[in-house]
This record gives structure tokens, C-alpha cells and sequence, in this order.
């Protein structure tokens, strides 16, 4: 099997980069290596299985291990996944789709070390599936350090990012060409450090209700016969139904069946949209055929990433339909649809606005 | 005759509490999904279910609102008070499989406590919960959804495995139709009736009027009481309730349903390519609920003006339910999207934020539009919710009479035509000088009450349309001869807003009141009812600690109510010598035996 063999530690532009890998990846997927091949022991203590999707993301790695680690990957996953490559100061930038990954595994490498920053490890939560999970691997210190973090501080950084149920898997040896590499792209200047390989999940739910799922009985077991009711507690039950308009009953106080947990409020955290905020932040959608300048803006800010639809470039017919098919930018928005061709006056609110 | 055989289709009931109609919608959303499973599937509210069956049913579904202050909404209180009588045996629903979805908000104190007692309760008499509560939250970027959306997916993971039967069949697609809920039987005579009002017989009322029996009221006065120059529009309505059976004391609150305009009754027809004129007898398909109030036969403009809420801003269930319609392919891509769980952010972009109308929409979206099928008008269009105001007056002062104090609410938003209240907009409209005008109405016990003996001080808050109920306590209290009474009340304009003035000079003068008023806009400072509470404090403190008063406040909820308390709090630590802690004490302590009071709107 053909391979190019990319100098992949290139430094910036990094899109040079990022294309290199984007090919050597697809080729690797359209003719996957033989099982025997590729030593994948690793990949399955993992736990990836077949049909899985995998970003792999990376710091400056030697080119063959990373490669090495792409392919042992995609024989697991075979066909019908798909993996990834992501350098990690791409992957702010790249903006992968919200919860498409069932795995992410960042700075697995040996000489690969970085410090992952609390944006990073909230867009990897933001990518994983519910359910998914994130390995990855850091260099962590004994003592305080203000670059390098201690396990714990690693820990609660995985945990404020979102993510839940994290475990430190291994701890060992920092490689002296991981270090090197930290110590030129951080400044770090100390030397008590190891490495901590790190697993964590993204919680079941997307946002919002905080509690487990329990479930009462397992999905291959066949439902459990009911226990037969007793008819003195039917009757009961009828009896006071026929008598529902009756007040002057006993009542249970509802209070008392709530517990702490119960008084409880969501965290706020927990309450944001994955995606980035209003305002500003908030992304411009351009309408189907518009050409009113927005789509080209659109198109100039997302050069090299992947666009999931094309938007044909004719002439503007959009404003006389709805809102719902208008621009962002449209002068017409907050008005009702007319006819093309129809004289339209626009008041002259919307004439002044910048 | 208790314990049935499991059906053939399995069934799912799904049982809701709704105050404003978003709970039902989430439990129609899911009878819809399970209908597209081939389950049999029924959709009811709490109270209308008969609760005796619960004990043989196999698979239920609980959607609760928590509406007011950790309260079950109107439509679940009797199953509610029916749920914890202590002589339900502790195995009566042994035999039940079923899950709880709350529908709540998270800035409120207790959040979804409906839905987490409701589930509780549910395990103490012998349920097995499917899978644990679900606690939607309003205060989520992405609204109740956030929850709802990952929460239903689970439960049908449970359902299926319970009913494996139903992975076997394939499901309907989201975007074919499902069979409507009513047929509409069209006569084929149109016979001109001069008696379309929906009057339908003026009954003499032997019960007492209720949601499902309003009473007719005749609308005796409607004038404006703020200065015609004054930017908001606030009128005080009188009604005729002479002979209805309604009784109500101060603090109480009064129901009505507003109709839509003309202009939107015509345009919607229009659209949907609908003969007003036309008459028709509904008749249900699947045990769905009659809709209240229709006259039998029905013409289509009183369905479209009394019943369908085509001004109500739309859910997302009302695009899911468009794009089966539709077969425009930019419509019908666009609706997609729009019902989709990541076209949640555009879909408020779109709709939410903007305040957009169910009719603004349809006329985005003609060719889906011209497309609609009658027979789906109630599945497609919620109907219209009541509203609710604080009676204003006192049978003591004005016999036979119902009073209300109505801001009509209009605001500009990004659209281009400004929004309006659909109820307050309505009644404004209404000209009992012109014609003889009645509206269907019905009374509520509110939740203010006001203490019986005679000394008892009583201070109230009350800025803008908040004095309402204040007046009709005023009015009730000065007539039992109760004359410790002190308002504060603030507007914008000495001159503008400030409704009652001649009222309450009067009853300053005959000493049955004392007035603290705060104008804010008519000095450059801004001065409210928390200032005047302020300076008031050594009379506050006189009041509420040596004579027992009782302190409420009633308005406009956002800044109002919070001051408010800051204000009477650090009354306490001035007056008082208490430490912050301490009056926040006091100030819970005075709410848990009901010398606090609060009755706020939003």
C-alpha cells in the first residue's frame, strides 16, 4: 500500500499540515490494513470497537508513530467508522460537529506532550457523543507548577469541563523527547515530571436533568412477570376514586418525599448550550442562493474546513420570500413576504441601520 | 374484570398537567411518537382521566408543569389532592410501568417539585419507574428541549424493551402524516344564523361558573383610566355578574378566553383557503377531547376566532406537524430544519426571540399552507389559553359588579409590525356603548389572603396594575369597618397613571387609609415604592412587630418584588437592631404563617 511520506512535523501555516494528514488518513481508509499487520492490542484495551468514530489529536508527533497509531485505530474500526486527525491547535478552529465522536484520544504518543488548556478540553466534551469518552495523556507534576498541572488539578479541570466519571488509567515516564518539546513550546524549565494517562466520559444526558439513569431491568431480560394485585388494595383504590370529590380526607404531606438531592438546583454550568453564545459569538447563517456578500464572508472564514452543503452562488431571489428564507443581513427581515417585483417600501428604520 | 389481557397493539397512555398548554404539547408530541410506532396511544389531562382505572393500566406517561409556587397546574388538582390520600394501599399500582417528565424553570425556588413528588410518590404506591424523572428547565440556552429531546429517546429505549414486538414493525416516518385526531362533518346547507356569538342559550346558572361553564357577563363599562397622552393604555373593565352564582373576596382572580380580531380571522381563512360560512359537526377519532364551548353545528369563523390560537407564538411541534404537509421542496427543507434538535437555535432565532406569530408564519410558508387539510385545524393549532386578572373591586362597594384593572400590552420587537396581547387588545377593543357585549367568564380563588380581624394592620405594595387587588382588599376591608390599612403605590406620572387618585384622597381623608405614592418620572431622580418603603420604616416597624400587620405586594414581577423585600429587610435592621441574617429570618418566618404575601406576574 502506497504511503507519501509527510514531513508532519512541519511547523506553521498549519493548514499545509492538516490537508497533508486529512489524505494519508482517507487513503488509509479507502484501503484499510490487514488485521496482522498493525499491532492493535492497545487500541482494543480501550475498548474502541468496530464502527466507531475517532479523532485523534496531536502534537508535535514523529510522523511514522502517528501514522502507526491512525492505522491501528482503522483496522479496529474498519469501514464503517471513521478516525480523524486533528492537530490540537487546530481544534478550536476546525469546529467538528457537536457530539459526533464516540472517542477522543488526544496526546497518546510518546514524545507527544502538551498541556491541554480548559478551552481544549471543553471542545473535546462538546464533540463526544453522550456516552462517548476522551483519553488522553499529559505530563503531570509532583509539586505546584504554574504551566505543568498536578493529577488532581488535572482531574478538576476534566471534570469543570464537563466531563464525568474521570480516572487516571496509568502514570509513568516522561519520554526526554516530550519533554524537550514542552520545554520549547511552554518555557517550562523544571524537571519532576511524569506522565498521567487520563480517561473521562461525557455524561448520558446533553445538558440539564443531573440524575443517573437506573434502570430496573436489563435490556436482553425478558420483562418480569408483575406481582398479581391484591384485590382488598383495588378496592381501595376504587373506593376512594368513586369518592374523589370528597375533601375531607387524610392527606400525605407531598413535602416529605423530597429529599436533599431533590432541593437541589441544576448547576449553571449545566444549563449552556454546548455551542458558543448569543450576540457576537452567534454564527451567521447566508440564505440558499444568496449572493448578497454574506455567503462569500461566510466561505472566506471557513477555507480549508469541511462544508457539509454547497451554497450556488446566483443572483439574490431570496428577499421576497419569509424570514424564514431571508439572510441574516437582509434588509427586508421583520417584514411579510410579498411578491418579487412588488414595490415594497422600506421604512426608514431599517434603511439607517449599519 | 381488573387485571386485562395484554393487548395485541401495546398502549401507552400519557397523562399531562398543563397550566399554559406547553405540557400538553409535550404530551402530544409523544402520543404522536408512539402512534408512529403502532401503539395504541390516548392523550389526557389529569382531571379528566377517570383515576380509578390507573390500577389496571400497564404503561403510563405523567407530563407535569410546576406552575405558581411549587403548585400542580389547574388541570391535575384533583387527581393531585386524590394521589396522597394516606389510604391508598402502599401495592395499589403494582401492576403499572410508567415515568415522570417535568416541565419546570430553575430560577424559581422549587424547581419541577411536581414532577420530583409526583415520581416519589408514584415508587411509594408500588409503581416501577422505567427510567428516573425528567426535569426540563426553561432556564436551559436551549429551553426545555435540552431535556425533553435526550430524555424521550431513553424512554422509548425502555418502552422497546418491554415491547420488543414494536422494534419489529418500522415506524411512520416524521415527515408522513399521521391520521387526525377529528373529522369534520360538513353540512352541505348553509343556513345564514344571526346567532353566531356563540351565545348558544343564555342558561340561569345553578352552579357556579367554571372553565367548562363560564359565565355570560355583560360588559357594563370599559374607559381608559390612564391619560390619553400617557404611552400605555390601561383601562378599568366592569362586568355584570348579577344573578351567576359567582361569589369572590379580595385577592380573588377572574378567567376569561379572548378572541382573535377580524383582520386575523380573515387572513387566516384566506391563507388556508377556508369558507368562513361554512358549518360543520366535529366528531372525535381516537377518545381526543371535544374542544369546550363549540356550538354544535360550528361555522369554521367561530372555530377560527374563538377556539384556534393562530396568534400564539408556535412550538416546535407545530413545524413537525407542517412538514408532513408539505411538498415544496425549499419549504419543506427549511421545515425540516426547523424540527430537527440542532435547528433548535434557528428555530428561535426565527420565531422565539422575535415573538413571531402562528399566522406570520403560514404566510412564510404558502404553498405547505395552501396545502393544510381542515380535518387537521386542531391538531395543527392549540387552543386558545385563559387569561387571568386580579379582581379589582369589592362586592361590598359595587353590588353585582366585577371590576378589572388591564394594561394593554404591546412592545416592539424585530419584526416589523409591533406584538400585542391578544387578550388585553381584545378587551380593548370591546365598546359596551356600541352594542350589547358579553364575555364568557369564570372565577378562581387567588392565593392572597387577608386577615379577618379588625385591628389587624394591613401594608400593602402595589406599583402600576399591581394595586388591583389591593383595591378590591380596600374596598371589602373599609366596608367591614377594618380602617388599618397603608398602601404604597407607584406609577410613572402624578399626572399620567396615576389611576384612582380621587378614590383613594377620599378615603385618606376619612382617615380608612394611609397613601405612600412614588412617581417615578416626574422628578430627575427615579423614586419607586422601595424608596417610599424606606423612608417608611419606622412606621413599618411599628406596624409589623408590635401589631401583628400583615405586608403584601402585588405588580409586575423582574426588579420589583426583590427590592421590595431589600427594602423591608433593611427596615428590620435599622428599626429592629437585627443583623442581616436575622431579618432575613424574620422575613421567612412571616411568609411560613402568611404575614408575607406576594402575588407577582411576569
Amino acid at each position: 500500500m502506497p504511503f507519501r511520506f509527510v514531513n508532519l512535523a512541519a511547523a506553521p501555516p498549519y493548514p499545509a499540515a492538516a490537508d497533508c494528514l486529512e489524505k494519508f488518513v482517507t487513503t488509509l481508509l479507502s484501503d484499510p490494513p490487514h488485521v496482522d499487520d498493525v499491532p492493535n492490542e492497545p487500541m482494543m484495551d480501550l475498548g474502541i470497537k468496530a464502527g466507531d468514530k475517532v479523532l485523534l489529536v496531536w502534537s508535535q508527533p514523529s510522523p511514522l508513530a502517528l501514522k502507526e497509531l491512525a492505522e491501528s485505530v482503522g483496522a479496529v474500526i474498519g469501514a464503517n467508522g471513521k478516525v480523524a486527525v486533528e492537530n490540537i491547535e487546530m481544534l478550536l478552529i476546525s469546529a467538528h460537529s457537536s457530539s459526533s465522536y464516540d472517542w477522543v484520544l488526544s496526546c497518546l504518543l510518546t514524545d507527544n506532550s502538551s498541556v491541554h488548556s480548559s478551552e481544549t478540553l471543553e471542545e473535546m466534551a462538546r464533540v463526544l457523543k453522550p456516552g462517548g469518552r476522551l483519553i488522553l495523556e499529559e505530563p503531570v507534576t509532583g509539586t505546584y507548577g504554574q504551566i505543568v498541572r498536578t493529577a488532581e488539578k488535572l482531574t478538576s479541570a476534566l471534570k469543570l469541563s464537563g466531563l464525568t466519571s474521570v480516572t487516571e488509567i496509568s502514570n509513568g515516564e516522561l519520554s526526554s523527547d516530550a519533554l524537550r518539546s514542552l520545554r520549547s513550546s511552554t518555557g517550562y524549565q523544571g524537571n519532576t515530571l511524569s506522565r498521567a494517562r487520563v480517561s473521562a466520559t461525557k455524561p448520558d444526558f446533553e445538558v440539564g436533568s443531573s440524575s443517573q439513569l437506573k434502570l430496573s431491568f436489563g435490556k436482553k431480560t425478558p420483562k418480569p412477570a408483575k406481582p398479581a394485585l391484591d384485590p382488598n388494595a383495588a378496592e381501595m383504590w376504587t373506593l376512594s376514586a368513586n369518592d374523589i370529590n370528597d375533601d375531607d380526607v387524610d392527606l400525605v404531606d407531598s413535602d416529605t418525599l423530597l429529599d436533599d438531592d431533590d432541593l437541589k438546583k441544576p448547576d449553571p454550568a449545566s444549563l449552556r448550550a454546548p455551542s458558543c453564545g448569543d450576540g457576537a459569538a452567534k454564527k451567521k447563517k447566508a440564505c440558499k442562493d444568496c449572493s448578497c456578500g454574506l455567503a462569500d464572508e461566510l466561505e472566506q472564514e471557513t477555507k480549508g474546513v469541511q462544508k457539509t452543503a454547497d451554497k450556488p452562488k446566483s443572483s439574490c431571489g431570496s428577499c421576497y420570500l419569509g424570514d424564514a428564507f431571508r439572510c441574516a443581513s437582509c434588509p427586508y427581515t421583520g417584514m411579510p413576504a410579498f411578491k418579487p417585483g412588488e414595490k415594497v417600501v422600506l421604512d426608514k428604520n431599517t434603511l439607517t441601520d449599519a | 374484570m381488573l387485571f386485562l389481557q395484554r393487548m395485541s397493539r401495546p398502549q401507552l397512555l400519557v397523562l399531562y398537567g398543563s397550566q399554559t398548554g406547553t405540557a400538553q404539547d409535550t404530551a402530544q408530541r409523544i402520543g404522536r411518537q408512539a402512534q408512529r410506532r403502532h401503539m395504541q396511544n390516548q392523550v389526557a389531562a389529569l382531571d379528566s382521566y377517570n383515576v380509578a382505572n390507573l390500577i389496571s393500566e400497564s404503561l403510563v406517561l405523567f407530563v407535569v408543569s410546576t406552575t405558581g409556587q411549587g403548585d400542580p397546574p389547574d388541570n391535575m388538582k384533583n387527581f393531585w389532592r386524590f394521589l396522597f390520600r394516606k389510604s391508598l394501599p402502599a401495592g395499589s399500582l403494582c401492576q403499572l410501568d410508567c415515568a415522570v417528565l417535568g416541565l419546570g424553570d430553575s430560577s424559581y425556588p422549587k424547581f419541577n417539585f411536581v414532577a420530583k413528588k409526583l415520581h416519589k410518590r408514584l415508587q411509594q404506591l408500588g409503581a416501577s419507574l422505567l427510567l428516573s424523572v425528567g426535569l426540563a428547565d426553561d432556564q436551559h440556552d436551549l429551553g426545555a428541549d435540552a431535556v425533553i429531546d435526550p430524555w424521550f429517546t431513553s424512554f422509548w429505549d425502555r418502552v422497546s424493551a418491554l415491547y420488543p414486538s414494536i422494534n419489529s414493525m418500522t415506524a411512520v416516518p416524521e415527515d408522513q402524516p399521521l391520521p387526525p385526531s377529528y373529522k369534520f362533518h360538513f353540512l352541505d346547507d348553509v343556513i345564514e344564523k344571526s346567532d353566531d356569538t356563540g351565545r348558544a342559550g343564555i342558561p340561569r346558572e345553578q352552579r357556579v361558573p367554571s372553565q367548562s361553564h363560564p359565565f355570560l357577563a355583560r360588559m357594563t363599562s370599559n374607559q381608559r383610566v390612564s391619560h390619553p397622552s400617557h404611552f400605555q393604555e390601561v383601562r378599568l373593565i366592569e362586568f355584570d355578574i348579577s344573578d351567576s352564582n359567582i361569589e369572590f373576596t379580595a385577592g380573588d382572580v377572574v378567567s376569561m378566553r379572548p378572541c382573535n380580531n377580524q383582520e386575523d380571522v380573515e387572513q387566516f381563512c384566506q391563507l388556508l383557503q377556508l369558507n368562513p360560512k361554512a358549518q360543520f359537526i366535529l366528531k372525535t377519532n381516537n377518545n381526543s377531547a371535544v374542544p369546550l364551548g363549540l356550538p354544535e353545528p360550528c361555522t369554521l369563523r367561530h372555530l377560527v376566532e374563538r377556539c384556534l390560537d393562530v396568534v400564539a407564538v408556535p412550538r416546535r411541534s407545530f413545524f413537525e406537524l407542517l412538514l408532513c404537509f408539505s411538498t415544496n421542496e425549499l419549504e419543506k427543507e427549511k421545515l425540516a430544519e426547523f424540527s430537527s434538535v440542532p435547528g433548535q437555535d434557528e428555530l428561535h432565532a426565527y420565531c422565539g426571540r422575535l415573538r413571531r406569530t402562528t399566522l406570520e408564519v403560514l404566510a412564510d410558508f404558502p404553498h405547505t399552507t395552501a396545502e393544510l387539510q381542515v380535518d387537521y385545524l386542531l391538531d395543527l393549532f392549540p387552543q386558545i389559553q385563559p387569561r387571568s386578572f386580579s379582581i379589582a373591586s369589592s362586592t361590598q362597594a359595587h353590588p353585582g359588579r366585577l371590576q378589572i384593572l388591564v394594561a394593554v400590552v404591546t412592545y416592539k420587537t424585530k419584526m416589523q409590525k409591533p406584538r400585542k396581547g391578544l387578550c388585553s387588545t381584545w378587551l380593548a377593543s370591546l365598546d359596551p356603548t356600541q352594542g350589547e357585549v358579553r364575555v364568557p367568564l369564570w372565577v378562581k380563588k387567588g392565593t392572597l389572603k387577608f386577615p379577618p380581624e379588625k385591628d389587624t394592620p394591613v401594608i400593602m405594595v402595589g406599583p402600576g396594575t399591581g394595586v388591583a387587588p389591593f383595591r378590591s382588599a380596600l374596598q371589602e376591608r373599609i366596608a367591614q369597618g377594618k380602617m388599618a390599612n397603608v398602601l404604597f403605590f407607584g406609577c410613572r406620572s402624578e399626572s399620567k397613571d396615576f389611576y384612582f387618585s380621587t378614590e383613594w384622597r377620599e378615603r385618606v381623608e376619612e382617615g380608612q387609609l394611609s397613601l405612600f405614592t412614588a412617581f417615578s418620572r416626574d422628578q430627575e431622580d427615579k423614586i419607586y415604592v422601595q424608596h417610599r418603603v424606606k423612608e417608611q420604616s419606622k412606621l413599618l416597624w411599628e406596624l409589623i412587630a408590635n401589631r401583628n400587620a400583615y405586608f403584601y405586594i402585588a405588580g409586575n414581577a423582574k426588579q420589583m418584588p426583590t427590592s421590595v423585600c431589600d427594602a423591608l429587610k433593611e427596615t428590620f435592621e435599622l428599626e429592629g437592631g437585627l443583623s442581616l441574617e436575622e431579618s432575613d429570618q424574620m422575613l421567612v418566618a412571616m411568609e411560613r404563617v402568611g404575614r408575607f404575601q406576594s402575588e407577582t406576574w411576569s
